[in-house]
């Protein structure tokens, strides 16, 4: 009963969103729809929701390749020591 | 057998006696020397990508007033205000670019252990760092007699705002340089120790890449 609610719920909140006309209106601007001024707030507010994305996105990337490199690079290495691993085997797990 | 599955390297520090205990019923040979952890990224060079996170972020919003203003009004540049000089700032720009040239090629020169290379490139990024914000500077000059200031339109303030800031930036990172050329004329970095140059060069590298993203914005759209 309670999931009938909440699916009912749901499908109230995305036909709402579906009205573009309600959602459109902007209290901030004082627009219409095809307000130059509101494309300008427009174009600025998704610009400024993707950049955190991006940046954050970046600096992650920028974390992974770091890894990676200092994996292959101590992976070339001659003594071939392990660290910080789980022990799977009985060996690794006399310490 | 141990060593292909799961075994993976971390650091190279050097091997310290472990305190060996057997498992269950003794087990078998001995496990091999732990190596202490050491962390895969600088503390500095994660500081300073933090920093470049939040310098773009700062930008952004600059960005962000940009759009709203420029989209908003229906001619652009605003009739009675001085044309940007879009032709030197684009000269402007290809120094600026060969700057991040010759900084990147200075940290190859160093992990070769070429010093001497890298001193003289560090010198001529520098010096490319030094013409761009002369010629800046030199242009804001002619854009201020010809009328256009911070006052004098939303145009003016947009246009000294997110350029002033980005050399203001340019301007900080000169100084880095200045001393990290500095240091590297002393021999202070080396194949192993060159942390102090890598950070110095991923924010000159972010001020140079932003670059072109505002001569954009700003001069051409």
């Amino acid at each position: 009963m309670l999931r009938k609610i909440h699916c009912i719920m749901m499908a109230a909140g995305f036909t709402l969103l579906a009205r573009t006309a309600t959602t459109w209106a902007c209290a901030v601007c004082l627009g219409g729809e095809s307000d130059s001024l509101t494309d300008g707030f427009k174009a600025s507010v998704l610009f400024l929701m993707a950049t955190p994305y991006l940046v954050v996105g970046s600096i992650v990337c920028g974390l992974i390749f770091n890894y990676r490199r200092a994996l292959k690079k101590r992976e070339k290495s001659e003594t071939l020591e392990p660290i910080g691993h789980l022990a799977w085997n009985q060996e690794d797990s006399v310490r | 057998m141990a060593k292909s599955s799961t075994a993976r390297k971390l650091d190279d520090a050097p091997l310290v006696q472990a305190d060996r205990r057997p498992a269950f019923g003794g087990g078998g040979p001995p496990a091999p020397p732990v190596r202490p952890n050491t962390p895969i990224a600088n503390n500095a060079w994660l500081a300073v990508l933090m920093l470049l996170g939040a310098e773009a972020m700062f930008f952004a919003g600059l960005i962000g007033a940009f759009l709203v203003f420029r989209i908003a009004s229906p001619v652009w540049p605003p009739p009675f205000q001085p044309r940007l000089p879009t032709a030197v700032t684009a000269i402007n720009t290809l120094i600026l670019l060969a700057s991040a040239v010759t900084i990147r090629l200075g940290m190859r020169a160093n992990q070769r252990g070429d010093r001497a290379r890298l001193v003289r490139l560090l010198l001529w990024t520098a010096a490319a760092g030094t013409s761009f914000l002369l010629i800046q500077g030199f242009e804001w000059f002619r854009l201020i007699h010809f009328g256009l200031t911070v006052s004098s339109s939303v145009y003016g303030g947009l246009f000294y705002t997110i350029i002033g800031c980005h050399g203001l930036h340019v301007f900080g990172a000169l100084i880095w340089l200045v001393v990290v050329w500095q240091n590297a004329r002393a021999g202070k970095y080396t194949r192993q120790n060159y942390v102090g140059l890598q950070t110095c060069g991923m924010y000159w590298t972010f001020v140079v890449g932003l670059w072109p993203v505002l001569y954009g914005l700003v001069y051409l759209y």
